[in-house]
């Protein structure tokens, strides 16, 4: 074999360089940790205040027509008032009891705190009101 | 002459796989701090232990404590005019009132009977099962 004959080899070219992805992982990390960080998550739950539906179930028991419906009355400070009788939460859950059933209206004063209304809707259901109703006093025109 | 292959580069699939997953938790991530962010104050909803699931969608009206309130997140004057645009459109919206605990009722039950009168079907009050 001569001189001549001799084989070239070539390298093959080496490949072209990636993009460099670190700086890329980088920022998608910080930001990760950045909505990771400032998300808050609430458990969050719901009182129906209209269901127009709940009036056209008719296979609902009716309330008993005997029974008087329990007025609670919410004051301004928040404490809820059965006949003028301001009331604590186990003596509110009594009287709840107590009236086996009959519906609950509750009459808020307008400057009540809504904390205080949806404890007063809480206690009622636990002690096993089946119909809440929360009224309000209109002016006359 | 002995000729060697250089050594095979190693593939970058798992880089790829990487990302994809940082990708996903980042969208998650900006989705639900999206969802708690629906107010441009700060609403802690009252504490009840008798509140029921909340489905997804609907109006969501956030009520301030001093009584400034919110449409889906934009301030409004007068909360009436986008919800009953919304009611009209379709009546069995559920619209959420999400009021600050030290709200106080005079902002929230007229709405509530202005809601009810102009044919909302369901609306609810936002609670939490506990304090955050």
């Amino acid at each position: 074999m001569s001189q001549a004959d001799a084989i070239i080899l070539r390298r093959p070219r080496p490949p072209r360089a990636l993009i460099s992805l670190v700086a890329m992982i980088d920022v998608l990390l910080i930001l990760l940790v950045f909505f990771m960080v400032t998300s808050t998550y609430l458990d969050l739950d719901m009182i129906p205040a209209v269901s127009q539906d709940e009036n056209t179930a008719s296979t609902a028991p009716l309330p008993d027509q005997r029974s008087r419906p329990l007025m609670i009355r919410i004051g301004a400070d928040g404490r809820p008032f059965v006949r003028g009788q301001p009331l604590d939460d186990q003596m509110l859950a009594a009287r709840v009891r107590d009236a086996n059933g009959a519906p609950v209206l509750i009459l808020p004063t307008g400057v009540a705190q809504t904390q205080s209304l949806v404890t007063v809707m809480d206690i009622a259901t636990r002690a096993g009101a089946r119909e809440v109703r929360v009224i309000r006093l209109e002016a006359r025109p | 002459m002995r000729l060697t292959r250089p050594p095979a580069r190693q593939a970058p699939e798992t880089i790829v796989a990487l990302i994809d997953v940082v990708f996903f938790l980042l969208v998650f991530f900006m989705l639900i701090g999206r969802m708690d962010a629906t107010a441009p104050f700060e609403v802690s909803p009252p504490v009840a232990q008798t509140g029921s699931d909340m489905p997804a969608g609907g109006i969501t009206l956030s009520v301030a404590a001093d009584g400034a309130m919110a449409v889906d997140g934009l301030p409004v004057t007068d909360p009436m005019v986008p919800l009953l645009a919304g009611i009209r459109e379709t009546p069995e919206t559920l619209v959420r009132i999400n009021a600050h605990h030290t709200a106080e009722l005079r902002h929230i039950l007229p709405l509530i009977a202005e809601l009810e009168a102009a044919g909302a079907r369901e609306v609810a009050l936002v609670v939490t099962p506990s304090a955050p």
